[in-house]
């Protein structure tokens, strides 16, 4: 009997590995291959002109930590930051007040928080540019309510891709605090109450904690994506923030240095990694089930 | 039974799914050109009229990035495409890689018609190679009701009236150019002091800039957004017909051009086709209508004086212009390159 158990689940393992196998095959050409031969390329010296030769350097990572491309990693993580906590701070009371809703209204929240998303991401972008340029939307405002004089300047400035990003973070935040405090037991903040805790600290000691993982959720998905939207500092920073986005694709496409272009990228994977990591350390979970 | 089914479906989706990448390509027909170039480098009533004269079908494929071609071409081992127009420094490497044809000039009698100016450049010393379609050049545009300075060449662009006010393309190796113009330096120097010297007049430029972008400048011009901007030809037409009060500068210190080519692949399938087009495009009144529409210099000296009034100031060399006025900017080393790229990042930041 436990003979033919064990044949059963042999033949089922044998027949799930060729079912399974497209996937595996997917993920070695698109995922794995590619990212060998990112790291692989690092190691490179470039060609006179155009391609790589194969001699083996460190070169590459050596020229990332001069000042002028450290600057780079440093402006990344700073704007990252920055946009992080502005993310958090908006989205987070959000959700949480949106979890909170009665089902109907919550109902129309969430669909007011997608719908954007059905419109491409560098159209609403452009929505702010018509906003924030010379004499746009919000110039003829002020200038209209008697605040300003004169055109401000308002596009291709930091604060503008500042705003850019939160903007398009946003959702992100707000739909993972909403999840985890959707998801909430209740009755543990009302423990904390009767057992003579005011309500911040309430909040503060159990709330807060229970909602970690959605609130580290957002955190990873405001911080990570906003390390490489070059785009967004192009366009409405006016490519003034040199992003290590911007300069992977400058070392691509204009420079024609490959390697130097995959050890910034090599580097930029590396901190991401470690941001998951630190993930995993804070919320506890040896899954990364909320990121998904 | 029914697993077996669904394996054999998974794996036929999955062979369907790979079919799709090696079909597609190459028509061979004999009566097709293979035209591989930009978007939008031509009229479609040329195109049209160009197929119904020869009997040739237009099989016209766009590609992005000079990059792209380079690589697509490489793969297709100078086969696939009979005729591609690109940027001059591309077409070096094209070159290089023996991966164009010298051409067979007895094909083309009008090859006589190309403006001298834009021949026996770097990329094709001796013109065997190729025929320019179209010249871009970085001129400096302004809005004088807003600027007062007399602006003569790039070195007006450090005066403080400019502050915060200027728009400027994001290619690394025309704005630190510019920068070796002011110095007197060639845009190609390989003398890394040289290229340090100019990274620190560039430096100096960071608080006039408020735009660094490729595309679309003019529209920036034109709002108001900015009152100054060094940018490239076809921006400058559209710039000029959008606001004709915009006074356009050709740097004193000499201007840079760019120029696309056309180059005939190695193993072009109809290069015939090929030879055919080129000389139909350097019809003077076809290449009127091409250069009209293409807003770039026109290349072709016997549409010169066919260019209308609107168009000429922009498209057509002002008569003073001399050939040694300008130097075109070629590939340099890699250490030079190198160098220059991390002036240009350094400078980006320096602007924020």
């Amino acid at each position: 009997m436990k003979n033919k158990m064990n044949r059963l689940k042999r033949r089922e393992h044998g027949a799930n590995a060729v079912l399974l196998s497209p996937m595996y095959l997917f993920t070695i050409v698109f995922l794995i291959g590619p990212f060998v031969y990112m790291i692989v390329l690092s190691f490179l010296t470039r060609a006179e002109t155009w391609g790589v030769v194969n001699e083996f350097t460190f070169r590459n990572y050596l020229k990332i930590l001069e000042p002028t491309y450290l600057n780079t990693f440093w402006e990344s993580i700073k704007l990252a930051l920055l946009v992080t906590a502005l993310v958090i701070l908006i989205g987070y009371p959000f959700g949480y007040y949106m979890a909170k809703l009665s089902p109907k209204n919550r109902g129309v929240m969430l669909m007011l928080v997608t719908i954007p998303f059905w419109t491409s991401s560098l159209m609403r972008l452009y929505g702010w540019i018509i906003i924030f340029r010379a004499n746009g939307l919000l110039d003829k405002l002020l200038m209209g309510i008697k605040l300003t004089g004169e055109p401000l300047k308002l596009l291709y400035t930091y604060p503008a891709v500042v705003v850019g990003m939160v903007y398009g973070l946003l959702p992100f935040m707000i739909l993972s605090v909403y999840s985890s405090v959707e998801k909430m037991d209740w009755t543990l903040v009302e423990a904390a109450r009767d057992l003579g805790a005011g309500p911040v600290k309430a909040f503060f000691t159990v709330t807060l904690k229970c909602t970690m993982p959605g609130l580290m959720t957002g955190v990873i998905l405001t911080f990570v994506p906003s390390m490489a939207l070059f785009f967004i500092a192009d366009i409405l920073g006016g490519n003034k923030i040199p992003l290590i986005g911007n300069v992977i694709q400058d070392q691509l496409m204009k420079v024609h240095d490959w390697p130097f272009a995959a050890a910034l990228s090599v580097i930029l994977m590396l901190m991401t990694t470690l941001m998951i990591f630190l993930y995993r350390k804070v919320t506890g979970s040896s899954d990364t089930e909320g990121i998904i | 039974m029914k697993k077996i089914v669904s394996v054999c479906l998974v794996l036929c989706l999955f062979a369907v799914l790979f079919a799709g990448c090696n079909s597609g390509e190459g028509n061979k027909a004999g009566g097709t050109l293979n035209l591989y170039t930009w978007a939008e480098m031509f009229d479609p009533d040329v195109l049209a009229a160009f197929e119904k004269e020869t009997g040739i079908t237009v099989n016209y494929t766009n590609f992005d990035y000079d990059e792209t071609m380079l690589a697509r071409l490489e793969a297709a081992e100078g086969g696939d495409y009979d005729l591609i127009i690109a940027d001059d420094y591309i077409i070096e490497t094209v070159i290089a890689e023996g991966l164009a044809r010298k051409l067979d000039k007895s094909k083309i009698p009008n090859f006589g018609n190309i403006n001298p100016i834009y021949q026996g450049q770097f990329y094709d010393p001796t013109d065997e190679y190729t025929v320019p379609y179209g010249a871009g050049v970085q001129t400096i545009v302004y809005n004088p009701a807003k600027i007062s300075v007399d602006v003569k060449g790039y070195s007006d662009l450090w005066n403080e009236a400019f502050k915060d006010d200027l728009a400027i393309i994001a290619n690394y190796r025309v704005i630190v150019g510019m920068a070796e113009k002011v110095l007197g330096y060639s845009y190609n120097t390989n003398d890394l002091s040289q290229i340090e010297a100019a990274g620190e007049k560039l430096y100096e430029l960071a608080p006039n800039i408020r735009l660094i972008k490729d595309d679309n400048v003019q529209d920036d011009l034109v709002s108001g957004e900015v009152d100054a901007a060094v940018m490239y030809t076809s921006q400058v037409t559209m710039a000029k017909l959008a606001n004709p009060d915009l006074k356009i500068v050709y740097p004193e210190e000499g201007i840079g051009f760019g120029i696309m080519g056309m180059f005939v692949p190695s193993k072009a399938p109809n290069a015939d086709a090929a030879y055919a087009f080129i000389e139909y495009i350097l019809r003077p009144e076809v290449s009127k209508a091409c250069f009209e529409y293409l807003g770039y210099y026109c290349t072709n000296k016997a549409a010169d004086d066919l260019i209308s009034e609107e168009f000429k100031e922009f498209l057509v060399l002002p008569t003073s212009f001399k050939a040694e006025d300008m130097e075109m900017i070629g590939n340099i080393s890699p250490e030079a390159a190198e160098k220059q790229d991390a002036i240009w990042t350094k400078f980006k930041d320096l602007c924020e």
